[in-house]
């Protein structure tokens, strides 16, 4: 081999080696640090803090050689401590408040404008002195080193395995921590971080500001919406969307229910739809456990219903207002119609249909949940869109405001609905083009009393309960008025609001024989008996005083032949 | 004596089926509609009865339509519009018959014959009736009996609640109506005369009541009775 073949070899060699020796041992360690070294490379020096922990002094000399603070050496951080003066006791209280304390040396070198120019996100972090977290403290490497080959997933959890957080306007804060094996075990466990978190990357890192946790909440569960566009459009048009957009923040975004890392599949853990329920509507638990089905849910029957089971999952809708929470139990119930029509009959045949009629007005807890006071509730809804008049609707229409609103609905200032005043709301709103109509349901007075529901023998199937003109079931008549949270507000009602002439066009959709009918047509009825009585009276009256006109021609003694 | 057929067979079983389902459908509407002051049956008997009555007094309206249809004899109900004057003439000396002429003892200006069988009062009154209210006291029936089967008849009048308003409606009228027309029923040449006409399908009448001419023909016997006359109301 000649010297020629030999340099070219070499060089050939070394430029391929370097790129490894710069990653690996790439630095020497000064001579300062090696006399540090000659202590802290012993593995078993540590120091006692305050909190009893252990705080371990080892360094690792080759990764130390390796990180990009080779070259400033250990006094270059540790500038307290030098060869002639290395404090013997040094209070610590804890391993964090360490790391604390020691990141905020980084910023000696590392200025808040050179972070800023790197990545914005450094300036809220490192007034944290939370450097080491990240970076590490003696084994740091350069990011653009970091970065190769990293995973962006493993990139953003770098930062984010630790105790990180984030602070709001109204100085709340907010952990930013991701747990891996939860994240990992979620139904997202599979998805880059950035598929939820548009806009961030290994390169960008926005700063973002939010009013309040739970600003922060509702406004990121629109990152949800991208992928779960479907369960996006019930929710919608649910109860708790119209809260928050009411301004009400207690009402639940998507996290709030589903978590954010931990998000489960609610097809494999039925129980988010009783235990996300619960976190706001926990005084309904005594109810529901108290009902058949919570029973069977403790006894471990996976047939049994949650909340969204009824109520459903995203499309919630205030049970006072809906029409359709018989919808909720017809899941499970499929034959119920067939069921009810065993007794629930109009003969000459036997229809589903007929018991169906009834499901159509009638909740399913009126007649199935244990004692309660039940009651008729008139919603009013627009009768071309088919949709609840919310109060602020009405407020709009009518110019006013609330307070003014329920004094045009009780314009007699008595404290309760009756008749006239029913029509005077359905004229004033024909005459503003809105065609409304008071939809009428039979159902329980409180949410409590609609989840006791008991077992089917406790049913009720007397039909006079309903089916009468004193039914006890139409003594409380009240009408559902809908505020723009979703929350209803009742307003008493006199019980001949549904007996009255005035109901017929207001309340045309709803009528039970017996018990709504126009007390108008009973007194006609009456009239038109004695009426038909009268007629014949009157007319053989007539005939008995005229008898005599009828004798006289018969003989032929007077008037024509 | 006289024997004047006007009522075959399937009209005298339709009326008096009819009638029987008019009554019994009266008392448990009554009953149904007003429990707090009636207490002759239960709301569910009444209920029960009230919807066999309903389903037979369908079947009977069919027994009257089909008759008339397949025998042509619907015309009878058919007032001669294309003579109106003298229709509302004839109309208005029935009604002066009815008011006045029956007490100073005028014959009846009409002489009902199997063709001609109604007088231009009844003509409209029963076509109104046999049309229109009939028909439609069984279609809100139908509702009322499955306001959720016929939903989209129910929405179509407005809701459960109108069709309740058209059924309470007739069944005033006709409990009215069936009290004026008993009554009329007893005006022939006999209190009785029309109504066992009624049970027999011929009354009899006497020669010197007898007046005016008729085209017709008895139904299914052959029978000519073409100057024979009678009263009917």
């Amino acid at each position: 081999m000649n010297s020629k073949k030999f340099i070219a070899i070499f060089l050939f060699v070394s430029f391929m080696i370097f790129p490894i020796c710069v990653n690996t041992a790439k630095g020497a360690v000064s001579r300062d640090a090696k006399l540090c070294l000659a202590c802290h490379a012993d593995q078993t020096l540590t120091k006692k803090l305050q909190d009893k922990s252990k705080l371990s002094l080892y360094i690792n000399e080759s990764e130390f050689a390796a990180s990009v603070h080779v070259k400033t050496g250990c006094s270059g951080c540790h500038r307290d401590i030098s060869l002639d003066n290395h404090p013997v006791v040094k209070k610590i209280t804890s391993k964090r408040n360490y790391m604390i304390q020691q990141s905020g040396k980084c910023s000696v070198c590392h200025t808040a404008e050179e972070l800023d120019k790197r990545q914005p996100i450094h300036r809220s972090l490192a007034a944290k002195g939370t450097c080491v977290e990240c970076h590490g403290s003696h084994y740091i490497r350069a990011m653009a080193v970091e970065k190769i080959g990293i995973k962006e997933n493993q990139y953003c959890i770098t930062c984010h395995r630790n105790r990180i957080s984030m602070t709001m306007k109204n100085r709340e804060t907010l952990s930013v921590y991701v747990d891996e094996s939860v994240i990992k075990n979620s139904v997202h466990g599979k998805l880059q971080c950035t598929e939820c978190h548009t806009g961030f990357s290994k390169t960008s890192h926005p700063m973002r500001s939010f009013d309040s946790v739970r600003d922060y909440s509702v406004i990121t569960s629109e990152i949800c919406w991208k992928c779960h566009a479907d369960a996006y459009k019930l929710y919608e048009a649910s109860v708790h969307n119209e809260q928050l957009k009411a301004g009400n923040m207690k009402a639940p975004a998507c996290t709030d229910c589903h978590g954010s890392h931990s998000a489960v599949s609610a097809k494999k853990d039925r129980s988010i739809g009783l235990t996300s329920c619960n976190k706001c509507h926990r005084d309904m638990s005594p109810s529901f456990e108290a009902s058949i089905h919570g029973k069977a849910l403790k006894k471990g029957n996976k047939d049994a219903p949650v909340c969204s089971s009824c109520h459903n999952a995203h499309d919630v809708e205030s049970t006072a207002a809906t029409t359709k929470i018989k919808a909720g139990c017809l899941k499970c119930h499929k034959d119920a119609a067939k069921v009810h029509s065993k007794w629930l009959k109009n003969p000459p045949i036997t229809l589903p249909t007929f018991a169906e009629a009834h499901f159509d007005v009638v909740s399913c807890a009126a007649c199935h949940a244990s004692g309660g006071e039940r009651g008729i509730y008139l919603s009013l809804y627009n009768r071309r869109t088919n949709k609840p008049l919310t109060e602020q609707e009405l407020t709009n229409l009518f110019g006013t405001d609330s307070a003014g609103l329920t004094a045009k609905m009780d314009s007699n200032v008595d404290g309760v609905i009756d008749a006239k005043e029913v029509w005077d709301i359905f004229h004033d709103l024909f005459n503003k083009g809105v065609i409304a109509i008071f939809m009428g349901k039979m159902d329980v007075r409180t949410a409590e009393q609609a989840h006791m529901i008991g077992a089917k023998e406790e049913g009720i199937k007397d039909c006079g309960k309903c089916h009468h003109p004193e039914a006890e079931f139409f003594k409380n008549v009240f009408v559902v008025m809908k505020e723009d949270e979703g929350n209803p507000v009742l307003l008493d009602a006199k019980r001949d609001v549904l007996n009255s002439v005035y109901s017929i066009l207001p309340i045309s959709k709803f009528y039970a024989i017996g018990s709504s009918s126009i007390k108008l047509l009973d007194i006609l009825f009456i009239v038109a008996l004695i009426g038909g009585i009268a007629v014949p009276i009157g007319h053989i009256s007539f005939r008995i005083i005229t008898s005599p006109i009828r004798a006289l021609r018969r003989m032929g003694k007077g008037g024509k032949k | 004596m006289e024997r004047i057929h006007l009522h075959a067979l399937p009209v005298r079983i339709w009326h008096w089926v009819n009638l029987a389902a008019f009554i019994i459908l009266i008392v448990t509407g009554a009953q149904i509609k007003m429990g707090d002051k009636i207490n002759l049956f239960s709301f569910e008997t009444a209920v029960d009865v009230h919807s066999w009555l309903g389903f037979i007094l369908i079947a009977n309206y069919f027994i009257w339509l089909v008759y008339y249809l397949v025998t042509r004899n619907i015309k009878i109900y058919i007032p001669p519009l294309h003579h109106p004057v003298e229709f509302a003439k004839k109309a208005l000396t029935q009604a002066k018959f009815y008011g006045w002429g029956i007490m100073v003892g005028d014959d009846n200006p009409h002489h009902p014959t199997f063709y001609n069988k109604f007088n231009p009062m009844q003509q409209v009154s029963y076509l109104m009736i046999m049309v229109l209210l009939i028909p439609l006291q069984l279609i809100t029936g139908l509702f009322l009996w499955d306001p959720h089967l016929f939903g989209p008849g129910v929405n179509l009048i407005g809701g459960i609640r109108i069709a309740d308003l058209i059924h309470v409606g007739l069944w005033i009228f006709f409990s009215a109506f069936m009290i004026v027309h008993f009554y009329l029923a007893t005006l022939g040449h006999t209190p009785m005369a029309h109504i066992i006409a009624m049970f027999k399908g011929y009354e009899e009448v006497h020669e010197e009541h007898g007046h005016g001419h008729d085209e017709g023909h008895d139904e299914g016997q052959g029978n000519v009775h073409a100057e024979e006359h009678g009263h009917s109301h």
